[in-house]
C-alpha cells in the first residue's frame, strides 16, 4: 500500500483539461473504469499509481495530510491555505497554463477611488460616520486580510463568498470584492473596476508535491517527467 | 510555585496603593476585538462558536475586557482597579508560549490625567521591588506630542488624517512618507478621464446609493481630492520634517530642552514644559529613563503618554512592564461619552 503514488487532478474546469494534456503529451494514458465521471483512475501499465480527481482546493489541503503525493492546482489556492499546510508542500513547477491574477475590485461608479489609499481613507470614513465597517467579498480570505492590511486599510470586514462574488456590491451583501481574473471581462460586465494598485497575487497553474512522502519509491523520476 | 509567590507579592503591593482588585471573564465576544483592533487581528485569537451561533474568542489582552466591563455595567466616575490572569494570544513566533501570565492595573475615568499617569508608573516602579534585576531602562513617549506636531504641518487635512492613523504602524507609515515626498497619489491622466464621467454623474440622482456610498459622496470626494492643492516640493520638506522629529531620544530631563530646539528650528509654534512629562530624573528604581519620540508605535490603542520597563536580569534584557493613557479605547467599545483610562501590564513571564 505504501508504494502506491497518490496524483490528484482536479476534477472539472479548463483546469482539469490542460492538466490531462499534460499526461497525453508524456504518453502516460489515464485508465478510468467507470468512465469520465469516475473520480478514481489509474495509468496503463503503471499499477503503483492512483489518479485522485479533486477539487482544486482540496488537492492543496491533501497534499498538506500527505495523502496525496503529487497535485496540480492553481498558485493562488496554494497560497491561501493555512501557512502550517504551505510548509509541508513543494512547488515543483509553475506551468504555462492556468495563469490569472487575484485583484480587489471595486464598483465602477466610486470614482474617487483608484487606488488602495483611496480605500484606506473610504475605509476610515464607513467607521467614522456610517459606524460600520467596509465589507470585502471574497473566496480568498487569508491573502485579501494580510494585502489589505498591509496597504493600510485594516478597517474592514471579511464576507465568505464561495462563487458569483462579482455580484456582491450590488446586492448589498459586500461593498468590494476580491476574485481571481484571467482578462477581466466578468469584472468589467458586472459593472466593476479593478484598482490601480489592487492586484494582490499573479496565479498559474502548478505542480506540488507533499515534502514528506517524497522519498516514496518512483515519485522522484515521476515529477521529473511531469514537470519536464 | 515561584510564579504563584512573585505573582502574590506583586499584587499585593499593588493592592497597598489603593486598587481594587477585579475578576474578568476569560470569555468575550469576538466583534469586540475585531472591531478595535481590525480584522487583521483575528489571526492571533482563539475563536469559536458557541450554540447560539455568536463567535467567542479567549480574552487575547486583559484591558480590553477590564474596559468592557466597565462599559457594560454602566459604571460612573473614578476607579482605580487591579487584576490579575492569563491571556491566550497566538503569535508567529513558534517560541512564544500561547499563555501569557499578566498582572494589570488601571485608573478609569478620572480627570486627573497627569496625576494618574504619575500613578501608574509610580505603581509599576514599586511592583518593580519584586523583581531581581541588576540595571534597566524605562522608555516613555506620548503620541499626543506626534499629533501636535501634525497638526500644525501644512499639508492637506486627508494627509494629516493618513498620517494619525497610521504612526502606530511604521512600515506602512514610512510608505506613506515616501509618497508624501513624490506626491504620487493623483495621477493626471487619469483624473482627465474621470471628470468627463464626473461631469454625466453629476446629472444623476444625488441620493442614490452605490454598494453603499450615495452619487453625492463620491462625487464630493472626487471634488476635494482633485483640487488638493499639494506641491511636491512641500511633501518633501513635511517628510523631512517628521523624519527629524521621530529621531529624537534623550533622557528625559532633557525632552523638553530636545522637543522645543525642534520646534524652533522647524518654526512649528508649539512649546513643551518639562512639567508635562511624569517624569523629570533620569535615573529611578536603577532605571534610565529615556524619552523617545517614536516609542508608542505597534501599540494602536495608546492616545498619549506610553512607557515600558526593560530590565537586565541574568545578563539578558527583558521587557517586563508595559503602559499608557487609552482614552479613546472605552467610546471605540461602544460608550457613547469619552472615558479616560490609563494602564499597565505587567509580564510575569520575562
Amino acid at each position: 500500500m505504501d508504494n502506491i503514488i497518490n496524483i490528484g487532478i482536479p476534477s472539472k474546469g479548463r483546469l482539469r483539461k490542460d492538466v490531462l494534456k499534460i499526461f497525453k503529451k508524456k504518453k502516460l494514458t489515464l485508465i478510468s473504469e467507470r468512465g469520465e465521471r469516475d473520480l478514481i483512475g489509474s495509468i496503463k501499465n503503471k499499477k503503483n499509481i492512483k489518479i485522485l480527481y479533486l477539487h482544486a482546493r482540496e488537492i492543496i489541503e491533501r497534499l498538506g495530510d500527505n495523502s496525496l503525493d503529487v497535485g496540480f492546482s492553481g498558485f493562488d489556492l496554494y497560497k491561501e491555505s493555512e501557512i502550517n499546510n504551505q510548509k509541508k508542500i513543494n512547488v515543483v513547477k509553475k506551468y504555462n497554463f492556468g495563469k490569472a491574477n487575484l485583484v480587489v475590485a471595486i464598483p465602477d461608479p466610486w470614482i474617487d477611488v483608484q487606488t488602495i489609499a483611496d480605500l484606506e481613507e473610504i475605509a476610515f470614513e464607513f467607521r467614522d460616520k456610517k459606524k460600520k465597517r467596509l465589507r470585502v467579498a471574497t473566496k480568498y480570505p487569508n491573502l485579501t486580510r494580510e494585502f489589505l492590511f498591509s496597504k493600510g486599510v485594516t478597517q474592514f470586514r471579511l464576507v465568505d463568498s464561495l462563487g458569483a462574488t462579482e455580484a456582491y456590491p450590488f446586492t448589498g451583501s459586500a461593498e468590494l470584492i476580491t476574485d481571481i481574473t484571467s482578462s477581466g471581462e466578468t469584472l468589467k460586465a458586472n459593472n466593476l473596476r479593478v484598482l490601480k494598485d489592487g492586484e494582490i497575487l499573479k496565479s498559474q497553474a502548478c505542480i506540488f508535491s507533499s515534502k514528506k512522502n517524497i522519498k516514496k519509491k518512483g515519485i522522484k523520476n515521476l515529477i521529473n517527467l511531469l514537470s519536464k | 510555585m515561584k510564579l504563584k509567590n512573585l505573582s502574590e507579592k506583586i499584587l499585593r503591593s499593588v493592592k497597598s496603593k489603593g486598587f481594587k482588585y477585579i475578576e474578568l471573564p476569560s470569555v468575550i465576544e469576538t466583534n469586540h476585538i475585531v472591531q478595535r483592533s481590525g480584522e487583521n487581528f483575528r489571526k492571533f485569537i482563539f475563536s469559536f462558536i458557541d450554540q447560539n451561533g455568536n463567535e467567542l474568542c479567549l480574552r487575547p489582552d486583559l484591558t480590553i475586557v477590564s474596559c468592557l466591563r466597565y462599559l457594560e455595567n454602566n459604571f460612573k466616575g473614578k476607579e482605580k482597579i487591579f487584576y490579575s490572569g492569563q491571556a491566550y494570544r497566538k503569535s508567529n513566533n513558534k517560541k512564544d508560549s500561547i499563555i501569557r501570565d499578566q498582572i494589570g492595573f488601571e485608573i478609569i475615568g478620572s480627570k486627573n490625567e497627569k496625576i494618574d499617569d504619575k500613578e501608574i508608573i509610580n505603581t509599576s516602579l514599586n511592583s518593580l521591588k519584586n523583581i531581581k534585576y541588576s540595571s534597566g531602562k524605562l522608555t516613555l513617549g506620548n503620541v499626543e506630542i506626534f499629533n501636535l506636531l501634525i497638526s500644525k504641518l501644512d499639508i492637506p487635512k486627508r494627509w494629516k488624517l493618513r498620517l494619525y492613523r497610521h504612526f502606530w504602524r511604521e512600515d506602512y507609515f514610512n510608505d506613506l512618507l515616501k509618497r508624501l515626498e513624490t506626491n504620487s497619489d493623483v495621477d493626471p491622466t487619469i483624473v482627465e478621464i474621470d471628470k468627463k464621467r464626473y461631469l454625466k454623474m453629476l446629472k444623476d440622482d444625488k441620493s442614490s446609493i452605490i454598494a453603499g456610498r450615495s452619487i453625492e459622496e463620491i462625487l464630493t470626494r472626487f471634488d476635494n481630492k482633485i483640487k488638493d492643492p499639494r506641491r511636491t516640493s512641500k511633501g518633501k520638506n513635511v517628510s523631512k520634517i517628521i523624519k527629524e522629529f521621530l529621531k529624537i531620544k534623550c533622557p528625559i530631563n532633557k525632552a523638553a530642552q530636545e522637543l522645543n530646539k525642534f520646534f524652533k528650528k522647524y518654526q512649528i509654534n508649539l512649546a513643551v514644559d518639562q512639567k508635562y512629562f511624569p517624569i523629570s530624573n533620569n535615573r529611578v528604581s536603577k532605571l534610565n529613563v529615556i524619552f523617545s519620540t517614536a516609542f508608542g508605535r505597534q501599540l494602536e490603542y495608546y492616545t498619549g503618554m506610553v512607557f515600558k520597563i526593560d530590565i537586565k536580569s541574568n545578563n539578558k534584557i527583558k521587557n517586563v512592564i508595559n503602559g499608557g493613557r487609552y482614552d479613546q479605547l472605552i467610546s471605540d467599545l461602544g460608550s457613547t461619552t469619552q472615558i479616560s483610562a490609563v494602564g499597565a501590564a505587567l509580564n510575569l513571564n520575562y
